[in-house]
């Protein structure tokens, strides 16, 4: 291994591009010859190019792991006088390979700014290549088996390898541009897998609003990228981190101008005598932000797009049209949390801008609530996981956005093994189901499952494995993630790492208020104790109880019948677009649910084993117990990469430090076990039949709730500074609090779960009524006055036009001797015309136009006497001119008939012209002045 | 030795008679006539200047390149003249008239 990986130099690490190119090169073949090498030869060529990318992943990762240990220190502290101890301390390594230079922009002060198409690994991202490649092999492996059936075999794994690719492209690139090919790339595959079964309307739809929500969210990725080039001069991550203190410059340019926009005055304007006051727009002091907070939520904005966070993340409930593989890579092991990535990536520009992390981290902890609660709604068991995902996401930015980059991203680790063994899990189940029901929608149907326990024992301790990860079970990965990560929400306070700097030249630095941390906290804890409970119930209702798929079908025999048409699906079951309902024949119970081949049992297996076993690469909850544990490998492993980042983060002193983490690790272990314990109480001992009530209370609660905190974060906000809060001035803002908060209450009491409502009513309306404008204004202006207008003319001069082609030849003769005659005409008359030539000292002369037969008469001056009475045929004369003087000469012109016919409509037609008349004038010659300096 | 004078006078005579031919017959025939008669009068304007000039012969070479023009013409409109016979069963001009509009 040691002589194969001395091959790769450290600045030349092309075993990258091996990384990256197998699963393109498996693209290329499945994609271009996979229909003719059929599906043995396809699953050969897939299974390959992502095992031998995970292999040579692993290879790139243990030279990192060389690299790293080459630039390990050692260093000896003591504490408060204590016994001294060794602390081993490793640097940034980092393996490059540079394909070559893309192209050139121009950044800070016109410095030139290269940008090559440059990969690199470093801990960071050797982390997620082995997850990506890792999980990735896995879940194709199962999808090999899942997607068995399908005739567009060779397009699912085409598109599944490109996606692989694109991930690599995205977490390997190392600038921006490169980032965002990947980013783009991701974005693409997502879009073809999610409208994979483009045939059904729902699906295609699905990927199409998938797609325009990212393209919501790149504007500002590539709105931050072209900021950052601009503060830092730099895209790749190395220059963007010496460049990156420009971004808190307090000068005056280096801000950014909200208000007026760019930096502008308003003054009043005066049109026509007539005074329009602007000037009142005029703030008394510019609303600016600086360079850091202006990047940060740009790239935020593009984070949530991709990782679905709120406002965007309505494309991911909905991606799950997409095959259950897809489902399981992309929403949820991988491309989602490309968001999370992006900002640990760049964790040292978003500390800058303390107030952007608590946007992120709020964000983060509201869609984690928001999603946990729509999750409990949920029956389809699919969709339950989607906004279990969209909730774990908002956990992660939860982490994020407090300063906690390790955890966060520790987080994004082992939601990688567990929600995609949850997603494989469902997919098994769902595999089972559609031997009984053939319909998509009833087979994800939780409400028809029940019991399965019996039925697959395999798919179903997976499932349950993963499902304590995510509940926080103790000892598993998601209960050391999730710890942690409500741990730092309580006691971490993002601070500018400028912030001494910036106070001693007099500016103003924000900070957040010590409630923050208590209302993180307190959401993540109650959307922790909501996945517990949601969770459970997913598990209770598939695997638990009596199998309830025997009487699927029995409504659509009712309806056949011509009974109770709308028996089935009563309640507010949106989803069920009702594609193709299979007659079965139910008069025989047909096959029980069956386990899953083993391609898919074995990644599930796999998968699970890590769920359960993943924490122990960060138990960091431990540390409480005894406090010279250190074996934290994540934590040590990447804390050079988030060194620069830790800066901005302040921890209180240690006493309170420690009693917060006692309350939050007491707190997630409470959640765990009251989500647990309801979900128990609900669909165990009650056996789920007084669901529908407590949901109707839940509901009016939440609504109630959601008002609620709508006025108590706004009263907060607003009431920051008290003197103010209650002033006459201050009455829009608190309108609008009072506002959202009925918008709030009034969307989830009329059950209208998600943004969806929102986005359908204001957003989906707004573009409807514009294109109906268009629309209008295309048929009205467009179609009818000009495409009319102009077909009308165009037929007028045509109408006119074909009287005189009429065929015969003699008058196509006649009018060639009428034309001819014309041109004959022109010739004859008289035309004036001069040119004057300069032929210097003064002298200029004068030349007449040549005509046939011509005479000339010249006119020295042009109001005075000829020059000689009669015609001659002379053509030019000479004048002699003073500097500074001019003189108008003129000259007749007369013809062969000394102008003499004359006939009057020819005259009109081509009016003869015997008088020119020229003015001459010979310029000044004026003495060259000599400018003084400073003069122009 | 006639003076030049009497040949253009002859050559505009020539002109004016082809070119009042050819605007007022209505036989297709009469009209290619009067074409001849036309060209042929510009062809006795260039060898009568081009006596005027002893050291060229310019004029002349014209002519006979005019006499070449007159006789393919002359062909490809008798072609028309047959081809519209057979499709009209008429050599009437004014009946011709299959380009209108």
């Amino acid at each position: 291994m040691k002589d194969f990986l001395s091959l790769f130099p450290a600045n030349d690490f092309s075993l990258i591009a091996v990384i990256m190119a197998l699963p393109l090169l498996g693209a290329f073949v499945n994609g271009v010859f996979g229909r003719r090498l059929g599906k043995d030869a396809v699953r050969l060529m897939t299974l390959a190019v992502t095992g031998a990318s995970f292999a040579a992943a692993i290879a790139t990762f243990i030279a990192l792991d060389g690299a790293v240990a080459a630039t390990k220190t050692t260093e000896m502290i003591s504490e408060h006088g204590g016994a001294a101890h060794e602390v081993v301390k490793h640097g940034h390594a980092k393996l490059a390979w540079t394909a070559w230079e893309w192209m050139r922009t121009s950044g800070l002060r016109d410095a030139s700014v290269p940008i090559e198409l440059k990969f690199s690994v470093d801990a960071l991202s050797g982390v997620m290549m082995l997850v990506v490649t890792g999980v990735g092999f896995l879940i194709h492996v199962y999808a090999s088996s899942y997607m068995e059936k399908d005739k567009g075999y060779w397009r699912f794994f085409c598109y599944l390898n490109l996606f692989v690719f694109s991930m690599l492209v995205l977490i390997l690139a190392d600038n921006l541009p490169v980032l965002f090919i990947g980013w783009e790339g991701v974005g693409l595959c997502s879009y073809l897998l999610i409208g994979f079964w483009y045939d059904k309307t729902p699906n295609a739809a699905a990927g199409k609003k998938a797609f325009i929500a990212n393209r919501i969210g790149d504007f500002g990725l590539l709105c931050g990228m072209f900021l950052l080039v601009y503060y830092t001069g730099a895209l790749d991550w190395t220059g963007i981190a010496n460049g990156a203190q420009n971004l808190v410059s307090p000068t005056d340019a280096a801000q950014v101008h909200l208000w007026p926009i760019g930096g502008g005055q308003f003054q009043d304007a005066m049109i026509g005598g007539l005074r329009i006051p602007l000037s009142w727009l005029q703030p008394n002091k510019a609303w600016t932000i600086t360079g850091a907070t202006a990047v940060s939520i740009a790239i935020f904005l593009g984070c949530t797009g991709k990782s679905a966070q709120l406002p965007l993340y309505v494309w991911l409930p909905d991606a799950m049209a997409g095959p259950t593989p897809v489902s399981a890579l992309i929403h949820a092991a991988t491309m989602v949390t490309a968001g999370v990535y992006l900002i640990c990536r760049l964790s040292f520009v978003f500390v800058l801008s303390p107030p952007v992390m608590m946007i992120i981290a709020f964000t983060g902890a509201l869609t984690a609530l928001y999603a946990a609660a729509i999750a409990l709604t949920q029956n389809d068991i699919k969709r339950v996981l989607a906004y279990s995902t969209v909730s774990q996401l908002g956990f992660m930015f939860l982490g994020v956005g407090v300063g906690a980059f390790t955890a966060g991203f520790f987080h994004v680790f082992t939601h990688a093994f567990f929600k995609a063994c949850l997603f494989l899990g469902a997919g098994s189940v769902i595999h089972s189901m559609h031997v009984r029901v053939h319909d998509d929608n009833r087979a994800q149907d939780m409400r028809n499952m029940g019991g399965l326990r019996k039925f697959m024992p395999l798919t179903f301790g997976t499932f349950v494995a993963s499902t304590l990860a995510i509940i926080g079970f103790p000892l598993t990965s998601g209960f050391f993630s999730k710890d942690e990560i409500l741990a730092h929400a309580l006691v971490n306070t993002p601070v500018n790492p400028y912030a001494d700097r910036l106070t001693a030249r007099h500016v103003e630095v924000w900070s957040a208020p010590g409630w923050m941390n208590w209302l993180l906290w307190g959401m993540g804890v109650l959307a922790a104790t909501l996945t517990a409970f949601y969770m459970c119930r997913a598990v209770f209702m598939t695997f638990f109880g009596e199998f309830r798929g025997w009487t699927i079908g029995r409504p659509s025999q009712l309806m056949k019948s011509g009974k109770a048409g709308h028996a089935e699906n009563e309640d507010e079951d949106d989803d069920d677009h009702g594609d193709h309902h299979h007659e079965e024949d139910l008069s025989t119970p047909g096959a029980p649910p069956a386990e899953s081949p083993r391609a898919i049992t074995i990644p599930l297996i796999i998968l699970g084993t890590a769920a359960i076993v993943a924490g122990l690469f960060n138990p960091g909850m431990i540390k409480l117990l005894n406090e010279h544990f250190d074996f934290l490998p994540m934590d040590h492993w990447l804390e050079p990469v988030f060194e620069e980042a830790s800066k901005g983060v302040h921890y209180p002193e240690t006493h309170t430090l420690h009693t917060r983490e006692w309350l939050s690790t007491a707190a997630a272990f409470l959640a765990f076990a009251v989500g647990t314990y309801g979900a128990y109480w609900m669909y165990i001992v009650q056996k789920g039949k007084h669901e529908a009530g407590y949901m109707k209370n839940a509901t009016k609660l939440a609504a109630g709730f959601s008002g609620v905190i709508f006025v108590v974060i706004g009263g907060l906000i607003l009431g920051v500074n008290a003197k103010e809060a209650f002033t006459a001035h201050m009455i829009v803002p608190w309108a609008l609090v009072a506002g959202g908060a009925y918008l709030a209450y009034h969307c989830v009491q009329q059950r209208a779960v998600g943004l969806d409502y929102v986005y359908d009513r204001s957003i989906v309306v707004g573009v409807d009524a514009l294109a109906d404008t268009a629309a209008s204004v295309d048929q009205g202006l467009v179609d009818f006055v000009i495409a009319r207008l102009t077909a009308l003319v165009v037929s007028a001069l045509g109408t006119l036009l074909r009287v005189v082609q009429n065929g015969v030849v003699h008058v196509y003769a006649a009018m060639m001797v009428l034309g001819l005659a014309l041109v004959g005409w022109f010739f004859i008359q008289p035309h004036a015309d001069a040119t004057v030539a300069d032929v210097g000292n003064g002298d200029y002369v004068v030349s007449a136009a040549p005509g046939m037969a011509y005479g000339y008469r010249w006119y020295p001056d042009a109001k005075g006497a000829p020059q000689n009475e009669k015609f001659s045929t002379v053509d030019n004369l000479k004048v002699h001119l003073d500097e500074g003087t001019s003189k108008t000469v003129k000259v007749e012109v007369r013809n062969a008939f000394s102008n003499a016919l004359d006939l009057p409509v020819v005259r009109w037609l081509l009016p003869p012209n015997p008088v020119k008349e020229v003015t001459l004038s010979r310029p000044k010659i004026e003495k060259p002045v000599k400018l003084e300096l400073g003069e122009r | 030795m006639i003076p030049v004078e009497y040949y253009v006078a002859l050559s505009a005579i020539l002109f004016t008679i082809g070119g009042i031919g050819f605007l007022v017959r209505r036989n297709v025939l009469v009209t290619l006539m009067s074409i001849e008669i036309m060209l042929n009068a510009v062809n006795v304007a260039f060898v009568a200047f081009n006596r005027n000039r002893t050291d060229a012969h310019t004029g002349q070479i014209f002519g006979f390149f005019l006499i070449a023009a007159e006789a393919a013409e002359v062909a490809v409109g008798l072609a028309i003249v047959l081809s519209l016979f057979r499709v009209r069963r008429t050599v009437r001009s004014d009946e011709a008239d299959l380009l209108k509009n």
